[in-house]
């Protein structure tokens, strides 16, 4: 079973997805999958359409930064856009942790009814403490949305199917926002808990509900 | 930006814009906020940028009166 990861870093933003999404390879090779990680320079389009059109993965993790129409890469290079090579996802599950491409690009590739598009029809928003910005693995403010976000992947790769693997994501946002809205909770609490409410409102999986990995 | 409506009450833009200040306004000075491509804000930027009412004021408020209707879905739960 193959997986592509993309893991731009440039700015504060990717820097966290890229670390983070560290945690859902470490996943999926403990369980014999293999990952092939465009990190940085290397979530360029050619390497990415290279790459999926010539392995073939069963699942496609994107990170980066993204509009309705499409998902960028390192230094915003268009990596899949709905007008251009959005058919290169047909084939696969893919998560997209960005914005807004839930809206165009997502139903675009669900339009083939094999195709699984999970991702985010308006901005993916997360807090975070400006103190852990050279180490945002440690950073708990960050840490629900993180987590949340892995939930689709790690149940994906657990066997879930993508319907499933998207409802226990929402759920995780959804215990997160419970336990940060409690009536107890502080300012900065009550401000991530508005967002990760906003993350789960705008999750949306596409295309075929039932598709897992085999 | 819209008026907000529910069957209830009407907030209109400027209550909206000062209420999402007032909750800004009691965050911690590190606190910063993730909005996409728009970039990462500490909190006396995301405050600049509800006074100014550009597009990360705008979707601040959005993100805010998101949040005040799940309490109507919670009720309803």
């Amino acid at each position: 079973m193959k997986m592509i990861v993309t893991r731009p870093q440039y700015d504060i933003t990717t820097k966290y997805l890229s670390v983070w999404a560290g945690e859902v390879i470490n996943f999926a090779q403990k369980k014999k999958i293999e990952v092939i990680d465009l990190f940085k320079d290397k979530a360029n389009k050619n390497d990415f359409t290279g790459r999926v059109k010539k392995l073939k993965p069963d699942i496609i993790f994107l990170n980066g930064h993204g509009n309705d129409d499409c998902v960028t890469g390192h230094d915003e290079e268009k990596l899949v856009e709905a007008g251009d090579n959005y058919d290169i996802l047909r084939d696969a599950i893919t998560y997209a942790l960005s914005c807004n491409s839930g809206k165009i690009l997502g139903p675009k590739v669900a339009e083939n009814n094999e195709a699984t598009y999970i991702g985010y029809k308006d901005k993916f928003i997360f807090v975070a403490d400006s103190n852990y910005s050279t180490r945002p693995q440690d950073d708990p403010r960050a840490k629900p949305f993180m987590e949340a976000s892995n939930q689709v992947m790690i149940s994906l790769l657990k066997g879930n199917r993508a319907g499933e693997a998207s409802e226990k994501s929402k759920n995780k946002f959804k215990e997160h926002f419970m336990k940060l809205s409690s009536s107890q909770a502080d300012p900065d609490s009550l401000q991530a808990a508005q967002c990760l409410w906003w993350n789960m409102r705008n999750q949306v999986c596409l295309g075929n509900l039932d598709a897992e990995l085999k | 930006m819209a008026e907000y409506k529910n069957t209830k009450k009407i907030l209109s833009d400027d209550e909206v814009r000062k209420l999402v200040m007032a909750r800004l306004s009691v965050l911690s000075k590190d606190t910063m906020i993730s909005l996409g491509s728009e970039g990462s804000f500490t909190r006396d930027e995301l405050i600049k940028s509800v006074e100014n009412g550009d597009n990360i004021g705008e979707k601040l408020a959005e993100i805010q009166l998101e949040w005040l209707r799940s309490f109507k879905e919670r009720v309803a739960v």
